[in-house]
């Protein structure tokens, strides 16, 4: 469904990715993993077209993904949820929620996929006229989420969703991925937390120094003894 | 000091204020959102009010009519002013300081421009009601002035329902907010950017005219003009479209009751010590919460 071949991306003189190959199938939940500066964040935004690629080749189901703006790659399904949630903090939940709905292609179906995140998010319902800014961690990170979910994305990229969350709220949003990615949603996680991330995910990529240092079945990455001493702390 | 004089201030100085205000959103909005110090804004502002005014002397015009008609001809107007100055210098480093260098020049241009056409002469927009007035009690409002209130409050209302309401609006505010995460939601920066920017011109024609219709003008007033747009946005907190109207009434109020009781040349003084003491004590206006 996405694949990335040979992918390199400059920032001026610094190569933040070298040679970077790897794909989602559909349906799939695929991991990705590796240390701070590692370009797991750089690959999420050359994917979403914020980033563009010096080098290497995007494609969607066959077709090449190279050079499209970031509102075309969101028409095309591929929709993000960005490092630190980066709500519109001046706006209200329910405003936010209808910012994902912005593109024409899915803006008709908005009160449809609004009461479904409503129905994934009670809480966010009880918050809906509370302006962005004003959530705790946890809230936001489920607006964030309930954003993407109302572009109506086909591969949802989720980058750090549980950063600075308490553990029950992350394991709240870990069970709701799981539970959309059951559903048929293809997701692409970046997560620092490893475990929890490698325990949900079908395969999984470790990023190191902008190169895939490790490919493969998530059960088979988390018993490899590097991944074991660099990132679960074994 | 009699009560009616005071009371009387007091509501010249809200009606100007309204105007103000209506001058003063556009520009807070594309400083706002655009990051783009907009100087010829109020050039634009007043290259409306002699657009009424040649509507008015030659046809017969009157300016709330040239007001609706001017704001789509100056929304073509400077959607061709960014594709053509702007957008190439918001790649610049200090997009803010080009900005201002560039429409700097702008602002000199068009007023030379108006000097041409209109020359320098002071002018004053004069509809069949001019010297008409509405007299309640002691109190007496000519109607040019009540038409440029009315004028500016419809002006900002729907600036206002257009940000709240519309998708475009509402992504408007969001690029101002969050432009990364605007567009990754499908916001075109460049196509908002355009639409911010045109809008605001097409208030600032609006806004002109309604000023138009409150005192009379000539072709360097947007100077002075440009003044008061600063201290509308700089009190009312960059981007916030009813921080603006609340400042713009504040410092209406205030201008008002200088003008009263101060001798004139008192007036410009109080103003700029405001803008200063702003500058200082509150860079960042009275109220902090944006659009």
């Amino acid at each position: 469904m996405l694949r990335v071949d040979n992918l390199t991306v400059c920032y001026g003189q610094m190569q933040a990715l070298r040679g970077v190959s790897m794909e989602v199938s559909t349906g799939e939940m695929v991991a990705l993993i590796g240390g701070n500066g590692a370009g797991k964040t750089t690959l999420i935004n050359t994917i979403s077209g914020l980033v563009p690629p010096a080098a290497g080749s995007l494609s969607w189901e066959g077709r090449p993904l190279n050079g499209l703006t970031p509102d075309r790659i969101c028409r095309e399904g591929i929709v993000q949820v960005p490092e630190g949630r980066k709500l519109f903090p001046a706006m209200t939940v329910e405003e936010n929620l209808i910012m994902g709905a912005y593109l024409p292609t899915v803006r008709k179906q908005s009160q449809e996929s609004l009461r479904k995140v409503y129905d994934i998010f009670p809480r966010l319902a009880d918050r809906r006229r509370q302006l962005a800014g004003s959530l705790s961690g946890g809230e936001q990170q489920m607006a964030a989420l309930g954003r993407a979910l109302m572009a109506r994305p086909r591969l949802l990229m989720l980058d750090e969703p549980s950063l600075g969350l308490s553990p029950k709220a992350a394991a709240e949003i870990f069970a709701t991925i799981r539970g959309l990615n059951k559903e048929g949603l293809s997701v692409l996680l970046v997560s620092q937390e490893v475990l929890e991330t490698l325990a949900i995910t079908a395969h999984g990529y470790v990023l190191e120094n902008g190169v895939v240092a490790l490919k493969g079945p998530s059960l088979e990455l988390r018993e490899d003894p590097k991944v074991k001493t660099s990132y679960l702390g074994l | 000091m009699d009560a009616v004089l005071i009371i009387q201030s007091l509501i010249s100085g809200i009606m100007m204020g309204m105007v103000y205000a209506l001058l003063g959103v556009g520009f807070s909005l594309t400083w706002g959102v655009m990051h783009v110090i907009h100087i010829s804004h109020a050039a634009f502002g007043l290259l409306g009010a002699y657009l009424a005014y040649s509507m008015l002397q030659y046809f017969g015009v009157d300016p709330v009519v040239s007001a609706a008609a001017s704001a789509p001809l100056l929304f073509l107007v400077a959607c061709g002013v960014y594709q053509l100055l702007i957008r190439p210098i918001t790649r610049a480093k200090e997009v803010i300081v080009a900005s201002m260098i560039l429409t700097f020049g702008l602002a000199i241009i068009l007023e030379n421009v108006m000097v041409l056409i209109w020359n320098a002469d002071p002018r004053v927009l004069t509809p069949t009601y001019a010297s008409g007035a509405l007299i309640v009690g002691p109190f007496y409002f000519q109607y040019p002035h009540l038409v440029g209130f009315g004028l500016s409050i419809v002006g900002i209302t729907t600036i206002y329902l257009f940000l709240k309401k519309t998708y475009t609006g509402m992504a408007v505010r969001a690029a101002w907010q969050q432009p990364e995460a605007a567009q990754l939601y499908g916001v075109n920066l460049y196509r908002i950017s355009m639409i911010t920017f045109a809008l605001a011109v097409s208030t600032a024609g609006a806004g002109g005219i309604s000023l138009a219709l409150l005192n009379s003008f000539e072709p360097h007033s947007h100077n002075l003009w440009l003044i008061y747009l600063f201290l509308v946005v700089i009190v009312g907190g960059v981007g916030n479209v009813i921080g603006t109207v609340l400042a713009g009434l504040i410092i209406g109020v205030i201008t008002g009751l200088s003008m009263a009781f101060l001798p004139y040349q008192w007036v410009n003084l109080v103003t700029f010590g405001l803008l200063m003491i702003f500058l200082i004590f509150r860079p960042h206006g009275l109220f902090r919460q944006g659009v």
